[in-house]
């Protein structure tokens, strides 16, 4: 039995012919796999054992048969076996034969893959290419009536034929290009024809197509423009946005095409489809980026004359920027090289119409063509030196005329306008001191009007109507950019327009729409990165005269003058600059007696110009350190201790933003450094003995005491190896500190101080315990925990305190068990269950102290634990209590945690919750119900079939928290309206219709709502719902 | 509506409509929380109004139970013109994909409240509008866009009137009469085309303000 049996048998088990054959052959001979059987070939050939005629002639008798699927299979046979040859083996010879054979054979499936290989093989030459492509043409309409997969292969083997043997094929000449445009004809498949394109962009680009250029084009441009759709689950990952490339590269591949991808493209962007037209712009832009020059020159006047209307009469925005993508791209291709500025040129021929009809357009600048006639210049005027130095000759001198002789602002806006936008393009073709642009011959036309463009907008700027904002604000516009255009501006001119926009900054008050001053701010910072001398030298000190030397008794104009102040201040050396600047005048301001806004406001400012910048790894940093927080720290420490006079940073408040700096510069110190620190967290700089701190010390008076603000605020900065003041010796003392500072938290008056000792609690029990230490903190919570249950007083500050600690611990997952079912236990206390249900609000809100920043430890699960904790455990308690108050107190301790919970947690359990939380809008507390609506709007966002049942009863209650304006808070009937807006559109409308009638009805009564905010949600909500039943328009 | 009528009308820029000013009213020193916490405008980002709030417990002291809800609504804001312009303004032009502010169509000096009788909450809304050139025929359509919002959007103490500003538009008489009439209005919400373009107008325009 011949191997060529084996491969037949064993492929055709079904098939009555191999079984017979099977039968007549000597039993016992294995069946093989049609694998093995090559191999067994292969490797006899190999070993010489056969020779590639025997191979040949075993075929003999299946070649023939007259099953068309026997003498495919066979032949497949054949092309297996050449495939699993090595490259080297066959001789020239023997492929030719082989070849010979296969194209002979064309006709019958298999060949073409038997081709495929034998093409692989070194020995094949042009001359095997050619009688292959002369056998593939002379049977291209038997070929294009096969499967997709079959003329794939087709495909393939020309691809391939092209890439390996392009000069034989090419010496064919017009057989091979109308051959090949021949055999390729109809095909319709997204997969071939993404093999079809790279093959005719091979002949297009690189063979003399002169006599054929119509044929091949009509061949590619018949698919155009490409309307393919991929399958939802497309399997080939073929876009239709590939199709379009390898199409439109075709189209551009040669500027033969020209006389017929122009007119053509043009026809189709009358077309409707904003695809269609995208398609062609972009294909144009292809064209005139690949084409000629000369060609595209001859066509240059005809694109502009077609294409402007989809800038001028602009429809879509996304078209009319392809479009000035085509106008760019000529202008591109027809500038390329050109060094001279002669009119003659074909850019300038080109350019002409162009800044004719922009002129023209130009006469009614307040028209809404001002707009597209600024893009066009300005994006033609990008594409080279030569191309803006053209433009700016014909334009800019009627525009200045027209500037003139304007008879309103309307108009010179406009005009500005396209001057701006002229501007855009002068930096991109000359560059700034940022960012330089490629050196050129050609001067900047721009150069002569400097002068005149200068006066002219400065005047604008600074002798306007302060009313006319936008104009203002559009010649501010032209004026920074004058100052950022490389070479031109003089030094002491962008000096005077920094002196323009300081006088903008300050003295524009915030009247009406803010848009000037923002404008100026931003304009110093960027001169402030290019030129930072002049902010120095003009700007600081016209800044900081404005700043009074105390604090101005009923004026804030000060908030004004340190915003601009921080926000120019992006430069290092500005920013340390005003930092030292602003530390001297605070020593000046505190000497005088005065509102604490203003050193507030100071201390503010130093504040947001630090975070900034890299603190760590600033050379000032220790130079903040000390006039910062040692310098300050220790004054308010004398002060409260009355060795020195008190002054407006003892205030609470200013303490806070004191606090808030001295964390921040901590954080950014050295280890070593941070360790000293560490050591007199509470005694903060001072010399020993001179200030008391209120751990440990009897009797501290409130002054004293306030400082504990601070004290937080080091160790919010402090790492948490490091060891604390009062807890130097052992792990022991940390404990003796917790319980004195529970100890102070518990008497403390002062909200402000008792936050801050409870937040070091949190920060003691969060950062800086170990898990051993650890345990004896939670001995001391349950102890606390346990006194509360008991005691029949009201004991609101063990409460606070029991819940930051707790806080603390959950935050680290210590204990979360354990912790929570104690506190949960509590709600049901008839003296302090009220306030240990708002408690849990406080459990998982993020906090400014107790933070990551801050080296606070934060379990990434916690959040997750605590729901799964608390909820199953507070539906089943409210559910076993009787007690209003009880049901009360689960539902705000529901509420509380759910408020912080991520929206997937909630989602998990929303069936259960969502009674409870019907029943808690129910509640009195205006803070639980706007909580408890806020939850109700992502849930009903996120699932809306969730709340499909509940919509009754919902609606019901959201329009009663929208209206009754002696229980519901203004934030609570806002919340009730946004989360009544979300139904419609979401909730089906079936279930929404029967309520349809009550919402708009009683929702005209909100519309009346005192408060503005509330009567425009309810406008919204309103007509959400009476457009509900209208299809929605995407 | 194939042919534009007006292809090219006059545009403001946004930043000139007339808009709320901020409230620029200092807190006076004598209310202790907001002077505490001053308003700290671009600092605000950095710093929050405290650390030191909220606290939960806070108004779980029996004291104080109302006062967040009296603070925030201790100053009731009336409905002022500035209101009624913000309402018509983002309605988009039938013709143009713009709005009715920026074509000036609808101007604040032209929006005029006034109660019925004194001391009545019965109010007298009035409307001028401004076609953009005078024989706009689709001057009724806007008036009847003007209209359709404001009837849906203000609370029914509100008389709405909307007429045609006085010379600005050759045929003013007639629009105003179709608009003052209630029945012919009806009849014209009933029309389901034209109710089409009304929607599409109220939607607003693309690039507009934020648009309701």
């Amino acid at each position: 039995m011949t191997d060529v049996q084996r491969f037949l048998l064993s492929i055709n088990s079904d098939n009555q012919k191999a079984h017979s054959i099977a039968k007549e052959t000597a039993q016992g001979i294995r069946i093989l796999t049609p694998s093995a059987a090559i191999t067994l070939t292969c490797e006899a050939l190999q070993n010489k054992e056969k020779s590639l005629i025997d191979v040949v002639e075993s075929l003999g008798e299946y070649i023939n048969d007259e099953d068309n699927a026997n003498r495919a299979r066979t032949i497949e046979y054949l092309s297996q076996v050449i495939g699993s040859l090595p490259p080297a083996f066959l001789s020239r010879q023997q492929i030719q034969v082989l070849c010979q054979f296969l194209c002979d054979r064309i006709e019958d499936g298999g060949s073409i893959g038997g081709l495929k290989k034998l093409h692989a093989m070194e020995r094949y030459n042009g001359e095997m290419a050619t009688m292959t492509f002369r056998a593939l043409l002379a049977h291209f309409q038997d070929l294009q009536l096969r499967s997709q997969a079959q003329r794939l292969q087709v495909y393939d083997l020309l691809n391939a034929m092209m890439s390996s043997h392009r000069r034989a094929l090419r010496s064919l000449g017009e057989e091979a290009i109308v051959g090949i445009t021949d055999l390729v004809a109809n095909e319709k498949d997204p997969r071939n024809l993404m093999v079809v394109f790279s093959v005719l962009k091979v002949v297009m680009v690189e063979w003399d197509i002169s006599a054929h250029a119509e044929t091949l084009f009509d061949s590619v441009f018949c698919y155009f423009p490409i309307t393919f759709r991929p399958q939802p689950d497309d399997p080939y990952g073929i876009t239709a946005h590939d199709l379009k490339a390898r199409l439109r590269a075709c189209i551009a591949a040669s500027g033969r095409f020209a006389p017929y991808a122009f007119p053509q493209l043009l026809d189709k962007l009358d077309s409707t489809s904003p695809n269609v037209k995208k398609d062609v712009l972009q294909t144009l832009t292809a064209c005139a980026t690949s084409y000629s020059l000369t060609t595209v020159s001859n066509y240059s006047v005809t694109l502009w004359d077609s294409i402007k209307f989809e800038i001028l009469n602009v429809q879509e925005e996304d078209l009319a920027e392809e479009a000035l993508k085509v106008l760019q791209a000529i202008a591109n291709r027809l500038g390329q090289g050109l060094q001279s500025t002669d009119l003659k040129t074909p850019l300038a021929t080109y350019l002409r119409p162009i800044t004719k009809e922009c002129n023209e357009q130009l006469q009614e600048p307040q028209h809404k063509q001002a707009k597209p006639v600024g893009q066009i210049l300005s994006a033609i005027g990008i594409a080279s030196p030569v191309a803006f130095y053209l433009i700016i000759r014909s334009v800019l001198p009627p525009l200045s005329t027209l500037y003139q002789g304007a008879d309103s602002i309307a108009k010179q806006r406009a005009l500005l306008e396209v001057l701006v936008q002229l501007l855009d393009s002068a930096i991109a073709v000359y560059g700034s001191p940022s960012i330089p642009a490629p050196k050129t011959s050609i001067d900047n036309p721009l150069t002569p009007f400097k002068d005149r463009l200068f006066e002219l907008n400065s005047q604008a700027l600074m002798s306007t109507a302060i009313e006319e904002v936008s104009f203002r604000v559009v010649a501010l516009r032209a004026l920074l950019r004058l100052c950022l255009l490389q070479n031109y501006l003089q030094e002491n001119e962008i000096g005077m327009v920094v002196q323009y926009l300081d006088d903008i900054a300050l003295s524009e008050g915030p009247v009406g729409r803010d848009d000037l001053r923002k404008e100026a701010i931003q304009a110093l910072v960027q001169i402030s990165r290019i030129k930072s001398h002049l902010i120095m030298n003009i700007t600081f000190p016209a800044f900081l005269a404005r700043l009074p030397d105390s604090s101005p008794p009923n004026h804030r104009d000060f908030l004004i003058t340190l915003e601009g102040l921080a926000q120019i201040s992006v430069d290092n050396f500005v920013a340390d600059t005003l930092v030292r600047r602003l530390l001297n005048r605070l020593d000046v301001v505190l000497a005088n007696d005065g509102s604490p806004a203003y050193p507030q406001a100071m201390l503010a400012t130093i504040h947001y110009v630090l975070t900034r910048r890299n603190l760590e790894a600033d050379p000032n940093l220790q130079t903040y350190f000390e006039k910062i927080v040692i310098a300050l720290v220790t004054r308010v420490a004398k002060a409260a201790s009355g060795q020195a006079p008190v002054t407006a940073l003892n205030e609470e408040a200013t303490l806070e933003i004191l606090g808030r700096l001295t964390t921040l510069i901590i954080r950014a110190l050295g280890t070593h450094k941070q360790s000293s620190v560490a050591l007199q967290c509470y005694s903060l700089f001072t010399e020993e003995g001179s200030f008391s701190p209120a751990p440990f010390h009897e009797h501290v008076p409130g002054p004293c005491r306030s400082l504990m603000i601070v004290s937080t605020a080091v160790l919010a900065g402090l790492p948490a190896t490091v060891q604390l003041e009062y807890a130097e010796t052992d792990g022991a003392s940390l404990e003796s500190l917790l319980a004195e500072l529970v100890r102070l938290a518990l008497a403390e008056e002062s909200l402000a101080v008792r936050q801050a000792i409870l937040r070091q609690i949190g920060l003691l029990m969060n950062k800086f315990m170990s898990s051993t230490e650890i345990s004896a903190a939670t001995t001391t919570l349950y102890k606390l925990i346990a006194g509360i249950a008991e005691t029949t007083t009201p004991m609101e500050n063990a409460v606070r305190a029991v819940y930051w600690m707790s806080k603390a611990l959950i935050l680290r997952t210590v204990q979360i068990d354990e912790v929570l079912s104690r506190l949960l236990n509590l709600l049901t206390s008839s003296t302090s269950g009220a306030s240990s249900a708002r408690g849990f609000g406080l459990l998982l809100a993020p906090d400014e102290i107790l933070s990551k920043d801050n080296g606070a430890t934060i379990r990434l699960l916690a959040k997750q634990k605590v729901f799964n904790i608390c909820t199953p455990r507070i539906a089943q308690g409210f559910r076993a209590t009787d007690s209003a108050t009880v049901k009360a107190n689960y539902l705000i301790a529901l509420s509380g945690i759910l408020k912080y919970m991520p929206t997937e947690v909630i989602m998990q359990e929303v069936d259960k919750l969502l009674p409870l939380l019907l029943q808690s809008i129910d509640l009195e507390d205006s803070d639980v119900k706007a909580a408890t609506i806020q939850t109700l709007t992502v849930i009903s966002l996120e699932s809306p079939a969730a709340v499909e049942t509940h919509v009754g009863s919902l609606v019901s209650r959201l329009l009663k928290a929208s209206s009754n304006l002696a229980v519901n808070g203004a934030s609570v009937r806002l919340n009730a309206l946004v989360c009544l807006r979300g139904f419609p559109g979401r909730v089906k409308d079936t279930t929404l219709l029967p309520h349809r009638n009550n919402v708009i009805r009683s929702l005209m009564a909100v519309l009346d709502d005192p408060k503005r905010n509330v009567r425009k949600e309810a406008v919204e909500c309103r007509a959400a719902w009476f457009n509900m039943d209208e299809p929605q328009s995407d | 509506m194939s042919e534009i009528l007006n292809a090219n009308p006059t545009i403001r820029n946004a930043s000139d409509l007339p808009s709320r000013r901020p409230d620029s009213t200092i807190p006076t020193s004598s209310s202790g929380a907001s002077q505490r916490y001053p308003p700290l405008g671009l600092f605000a980002s950095t710093i929050p109004a405290s650390a030191y709030l909220p606290d939960p417990f806070a108004t779980a002291t029996p004291s104080s139970p109302t006062s967040s809800i009296s603070e925030e609504d201790s100053a009731p804001e009336p409905i002022d013109a500035q209101e009624i312009y913000d309402l018509i303004a983002p309605i988009a032009d039938p013709e143009h994909p713009l709005t009715l502010g920026s074509l000036s169509v609808v101007n604040l000096p032209d929006i005029f409240l006034e109660p019925l009788s004194p001391g009545s909450p019965l109010t007298v809304l009035t409307v001028l509008i401004t076609p953009t050139i005078t024989h706009c025929s689709l001057a009724t359509v806007i008036g009847l866009g003007v209209r359709v919002r404001l009837e849906q959007a203000l609370p029914p103490r509100f008389r709405v009137d909307v007429r045609i500003k006085e010379g600005t538009h050759s045929t003013a008489e007639q629009v105003n009469r179709q608009l003052g009439d209630k029945e012919r209005v009806a009849a014209a919400l009933e029309n389901g085309t034209l109710m089409g373009v009304l929607r599409k107008m109220l939607q607003g325009a693309e690039g507009g303000e934020t648009a309701l």
